[in-house]
């Protein structure tokens, strides 16, 4: 039962990792070749990492995609330890919209042009994106901006990634407060009226109703002091 | 019509987040005042005098700013809304 519950935990946890880890923003340090537009069949599994058509635009089965070309210095640990190595890197560049996730972008033609001004020097820039690339399956991260720096030694400073994070251990904090609150005010106090009046129709029939509790303590936390 | 998608279920979803706040915020004063009262009179079994008492604590606390302020859960996200759509949208 134990090994299931801490199973199911990393489990938990792996998952919503991944998914922070696709959708958080983050910042690379690129050089840009080329910018270019292909025409893209989706399939039914590599649709869920694209966005939709550019807003205000209808969406089709198939449609142009523009990529942004660069080489990327290498980084260890999420892109805090620079490497000296560059590879190359393909960033999609789609318009986010209204919906998920929630960059609202809707700048894309703006942001391709960017990068072709940026392509006809031989600069570095910082890409932000979020995203994974997948070769198997054509799967490109989205480029959220683009801007110029003077050296590819800058430091990057992930601002909206620590208040991110502050802020969701704060809302999970909050919400545990709540449910505590909950808990003892109205579900405690609502099962021990519950158990108050069975014990005054059922006086007699105490082997059952220890039964029935034993059952419910099933149901409650472990103490977990 | 994407828009107006995020704006309906935004609101649906901020609504709940507003009266669960709500509910909680009222439900730490309730046991506050009952604690105080608790301590102010330890011997007491006058349950109406303590029933007047919380009843008078509450309403007190409804028309203080404290549960006005729960409806920054509708603001708040409104301006960091607004705010990334200017800064991913402005070169």
């Amino acid at each position: 039962m134990l090994r299931l519950k801490i199973a199911f935990r990393v489990l938990v946890f792996v998952t919503f990792g991944l998914l922070l880890h696709y959708v958080l923003p983050q910042h690379d340090v690129v050089r840009i070749g080329s910018t270019e537009v292909i025409r893209t069949d989706f399939s039914g599994f590599n649709r869920m990492f694209y966005a939709q058509a550019d807003s205000g635009g209808v969406e089709q089965p198939t449609r142009d995609l523009r990529l942004i070309n660069t080489d990327k210095k290498n980084t260890f640990f999420l892109g805090f330890v620079a490497r000296d190595t560059t590879e190359v890197m393909v960033y999609r560049n789609e318009d986010t919209g209204w919906i998920w996730p929630p960059y609202f972008k809707f700048d894309s033609s703006d942001l391709q042009a960017e990068a072709s001004s940026v392509a006809r020097g031989d600069s570095w820039a910082v890409l932000t994106h979020y995203g994974w690339r997948v070769r198997w399956a054509s799967i490109y991260p989205n480029a959220i901006s683009v801007r110029i720096v003077d050296s590819p030694d800058v430091r990057i400073i992930p601002w909206f990634n620590i208040f991110f994070f502050v802020f969701l251990v704060a809302g999970i904090a909050f919400l545990r407060a709540m449910w505590m609150q909950f808990r003892e005010r109205a579900v405690d106090l609502l099962l021990d009226t519950a158990g108050h009046h069975y014990d005054e129709a059922s006086a007699g029939m105490a082997k059952r109703r220890g039964r029935m509790l034993r059952w419910l303590d099933t149901w409650r936390a472990k103490d977990k002091r | 019509m994407a828009f107006v998608r995020l704006v309906v279920f935004g609101f649906l979803a901020l609504s709940v987040i507003y009266l669960s706040v709500a509910v909680y915020s009222r439900s730490v004063r309730r046991e506050k005042l009952e604690k105080a009262w608790a301590e102010d009179n330890p011997a007491s079994t006058d349950m109406s005098a303590h029933d007047a008492f919380v009843a008078k604590g509450i309403t007190d606390y409804n028309a203080s700013y404290r549960p006005k302020l729960i409806a920054l859960v509708y603001v708040v996200p409104t301006v960091i809304v607004a705010g990334i759509v200017y800064i991913t949208n402005t070169n």
